[in-house]
């Protein structure tokens, strides 16, 4: 039988899972309540990220912050090229085209990634403070502590810009109708660009979090995680963003769970299992956990 | 053209055969012809063609003609393959390879089915799995829908990894009987088309494309929503799951890894660059994609480019929905 | 002069919706726009508000082509509309449409110009913090002219503000309107009930069919026989 300690570590480590869950699901539930398009080429962003700051911090030496600093700018970057270049083009066309179109763009991204640095995992080794594990009533390394304080500041930073801040209402506002937004003298377009260059930025940075829990980047290592953040926001429920938070948080936790209390062979079933709830909570509650309306 | 005679009138006795079988003799000529004059490894890459024909055909029936966004059809496709490969394992040798035996109620422990009824078979369970998959997933809507149904296929996949005892696991399984050939291919080919064109010309077709048009407008009219897009998800499914097996038997050797999203992304794009208002358009995008592959992979082997293959892939596709939505195909149109 | 319409024809498609129409309108007035259902009142008013573009025309404001300027562009030179169904943003607090109302404006101008707006529609404040959703019709109508005159607009386009309101809520819309108009604010107006309108314009255009028909002062008009038969009843 499980000891207390070994729950609370396993409720621990979802904890951290979920919330790098959690920061992908919110920029995806951003863009998808602005533009109604789930954007698959976030895994991209993922992948991109975590080998920027690779590079950054272990060829060029850069310093850990100003390497941080750069990489969500260039998922940011990123991000405003994809708006610009692709989406923005489909803009009012059926919502399937958005959806391929973004497959498109991810398949792109990663292979572009496997073709100009390596189809090889790369090792990521975290700069030592990073690393040093803590021992106690539950382990952890300092890393950990890490992913989980950044997730909460930034949530809350974006709470209170989406409540206060007026182009945080407008974001609300967009989310609700474009049209109405443009009467009133938003500048949709302009909004629209900035929640992609911020879910971007926000991505690049999960995906530095990835390497270094981990401890292994490859150019396939955003695929999952993108479509997981997906089933965050469905499950969490379609036009709520505190929903796909709770949702990556709650999917976090169930994979965890997962490995940490069934019997050996169902490690494997982890992903599978996401689906499944999926599934699942489709059939008993469509609009999600905390949904609102229906979109699309 | 005798044919252009005949197909306008479909729903006659010869407007529907006198074409299948001028397709049909067409076909086994140029079979033929290619089997004399062509060598050995271009016949190889025909036959896969035609595999990936079938397997793109079918999804066009449920993502091109009535517009459910199925990331799916390789779940199905893989377990066509598992099962005609689980029903025609050669006895002998599935002691050495950890391969169960048959239950008495499927022939018992000294038989292996022979290659049609296996094929079929494997086609009727991916139907059956479409149709259980079917209810809960099909009342979505569009974008749900894709993720469903590309949960449906990891789970498929992640199930034939876990599943060691009958499946294997992730090292799959080997020494497949070759029983796939450039003509029994071609004709389940000719099969494929042709009945996914007299789905076409019926009723539940032209249901399905009021579907695509709009759901809201096909329900005023009377149609039954589930029964339609089942009967093309589980139609689209029952293809797969024959061009699964098909490859099975034809590649001689099957991996869970092989039927995840490298294959669906592959196979889906093949409709959408051929043009997926027209029958031939998957057909097309398939010769097209696979020829590419078979021409450029070479290539990246030897000059290290590795992902060259699908990097090209996504921008052809990424253009298409940008400058060229209907496919090549299809007709131009300007989305707006 | 400040707006000044010369021939547009807008389509719908390739439907006209409205056909060479010119009209203008003097600064301080209330000018309204009458006609049937789909005489083409609401689509000159959104072309106008740069939500739809005439395909053939100009739009002068203040003599300046706005032809194809788009909508949002045209709030900071001063021109808000109240749309067709007041169109809040439903999911959003009173005073967070408002905010959006003043999008241009700081923080600091936000709050300042805000007591300027509930000291016209007391009512308003009393439901800052409600969602805007939850608002009767006659409060929605208000808030939705506040979002509008928020922005300080030199040019107030109406759209069938008394549309689905009971006929006292009505009296208080125009009401207001009459105050919006002391303030000096030019607004262009339409509406189906020709008898309200009249009441209210300096001066009117009837639309037909997506053409102008006649135009007048309402006194005038009121004499007029075939107006009296086809619009007063």
């Amino acid at each position: 039988m499980h000891g207390a300690s070994y729950i609370y570590q396993q409720i621990f480590n979802g904890i951290v899972l979920g919330s790098i869950y959690a920061l992908l699901a919110l920029g995806m539930a951003l863009i998808y309540g602005i533009l109604g398009l789930i954007n698959f080429a976030h895994g991209a962003l993922i992948t991109i990220g975590a080998f920027c700051f690779y590079f950054l911090l272990f060829k060029f030496n850069l310093p850990f912050v100003l390497a941080i600093i750069l990489t969500i700018s260039l998922g940011g970057f990123v991000g405003f090229i994809l708006e610009a270049i692709g989406y923005r083009k489909l803009r009012g066309g059926p919502g399937l085209s958005l959806l391929i179109t973004s497959l498109g763009i991810y398949i792109f991204i990663e292979n572009a990634i496997k073709l100009l640095i390596s189809p090889q995992p790369f090792a990521f080794f975290n700069p030592p403070f990073l690393d040093r594990m803590i021992d106690g009533f539950i382990t952890f390394r300092v890393i950990d502590i890490f992913i989980i304080v950044t997730t909460i500041v930034i949530m809350i930073c974006f709470g209170l810009f989406v409540k206060w801040n007026k182009i945080g209402m407008a974001m609300r506002g967009i989310a609700e109708s474009v049209e109405t937004a443009g009467l009133v003298g938003i500048n949709v377009n302009q909004v629209i660009t900035w929640s992609f260059v911020v879910a971007s930025a926000i991505a690049a940075l999960t995906g530095f979090m990835w390497g270094a829990k981990y401890g292994q980047i490859s150019y396939d290592m955003g695929f999952m995680p993108g479509v997981i953040a997906f089933v965050a926001v469905v499950i969490g429920g379609i036009g709520s963003i505190p929903g796909a938070v709770l949702g990556g948080f709650l999917i976090g936790l169930i994979q965890i769970f997962t490995v940490g209390f069934l019997p050996l062979g169902w490690s494997v079933y982890r992903d599978a299992i996401v689906f499944a709830l999926l599934i699942i909570v489709l059939l008993i509650k469509p609009m999600g956990i905390m949904g609102r309306r229906e979109s699309m | 053209m005798i044919k252009v005679k005949y197909l306008n009138k479909p729903n006659t006795f010869a407007g529907t055969w006198i074409p299948f079988g001028i397709g049909l003799g067409f076909l086994f000529i140029v079979l033929e012809i290619f089997s004399l004059v062509l060598d050995n490894y271009i016949l190889h890459i025909i036959t896969v063609i035609g595999i990936y024909i079938i397997a793109a055909t079918s999804l066009n029936l449920t993502n091109g003609y009535t517009g459910l966004f199925s990331l799916g059809h390789t779940g199905f496709m893989a377990i066509g393959a598992y099962t005609s490969v689980l029903l025609t394992y050669k006895v002998s040798l599935r002691a050495a390879y950890n391969l169960p035996s048959l239950p008495t109620l499927l022939g018992g422990a000294n038989y292996q089915w022979p290659f049609l009824p296996a094929l079929l078979m494997g086609g009727v369970i991916a139907a059956i799995m479409a149709i259980i998959i079917g209810y809960p997933v099909l009342r979505l809507k569009g974008h749900y829908l894709a993720v469903a149904s590309l949960g449906f296929m990891i789970i498929v996949t992640t199930v034939a990894k876990g599943m060691k005892s009958f499946t294997r696991g992730a090292s799959g399984i080997q020494v497949i009987p070759h029983y796939s050939n450039l003509w029994n291919v071609y004709i389940c080919v000719a099969i494929t088309v042709f009945v996914l064109w007299r789905i076409l010309q019926s009723a539940p077709g032209r249901a399905m494309l009021a579907i695509r048009e709009s759901e809201v407008s096909a329900q005023s009219q009377g149609i039954n929503l589930m029964k339609y897009k089942l009967y093309a998800f589980v139609g689209g499914a029952f293809f797969a799951g024959i061009a699964g097996g098909l490859y099975a038997h034809f590649t001689r050797s099957i991996r869970p890894y092989e039927f995840s999203f490298s294959m669906t992304f592959f196979i889906v794009i093949m409709p959408i660059i051929g043009g997926s208002r027209n029958l031939f358009g998957p057909a097309l995008g398939a010769s097209l994609l696979i020829a590419m592959r078979y021409l450029l992979k070479p290539a990246e082997e030897a000059l290290g480019v590795y992902g060259l293959v699908e990097l090209i892939y996504a921008a052809l596709l990424v253009s298409v929905m940008i400058w060229r939505p209907g496919g090549i195909l299809g007709k131009e149109f300007r989305v707006k | 002069m400040l707006l000044k319409i010369e021939k547009i024809e807008i389509c719908y498609g390739i439907i006209p919706a409205v056909r060479n129409l010119s009209l203008e309108v003097e600064e301080g007035q209330i000018v309204a726009l009458v006609g049937a259902n789909g005489a083409g009142k609401s689509t000159t008013l959104k072309a106008l508000a740069g939500v739809l573009h005439p395909r053939v025309g100009k739009i002068f404001y203040n003599d300046k082509d706005i032809t194809d300027l788009s909508a949002y562009r045209r709030v900071p030179l001063g021109i808000a509309l109240v749309p067709e169904g007041r169109q809040l943003f439903s999911t959003l607090s009173v005073k967070e449409n408002l905010r959006l109302g003043a999008y241009h404006s700081n923080d600091k101008e936000f709050k300042e110009r805000l007591k300027e707006i509930y000291s016209i529609f007391p009512i308003i404040k009393e439901r800052e913090n409600q969602i805007a959703g939850t608002l009767s019709g006659g409060e929605q109508q208000m808030l939705s002219f506040g979002r509008a005159i928020i922005s300080k607009p030199k040019l107030l386009l109406l759209d069938e503000p008394s549309l689905g309101l009971a006929p006292l809520i009505i009296k208080e819309v125009y009401k207001t309107i009459n105050t919006i108009k002391m303030t000096g604010i030019t607004i262009v107006l339409v509406e189906q009930n020709v008898k309200t309108a009249m009441h209210i314009a300096n001066y009117m255009y009837v639309l037909e069919a997506g053409e102008l028909t006649i135009q007048g002062e309402p006194l005038k008009l009121m004499k007029d026989e075939n107006i009296k038969k086809a619009y007063l009843g």
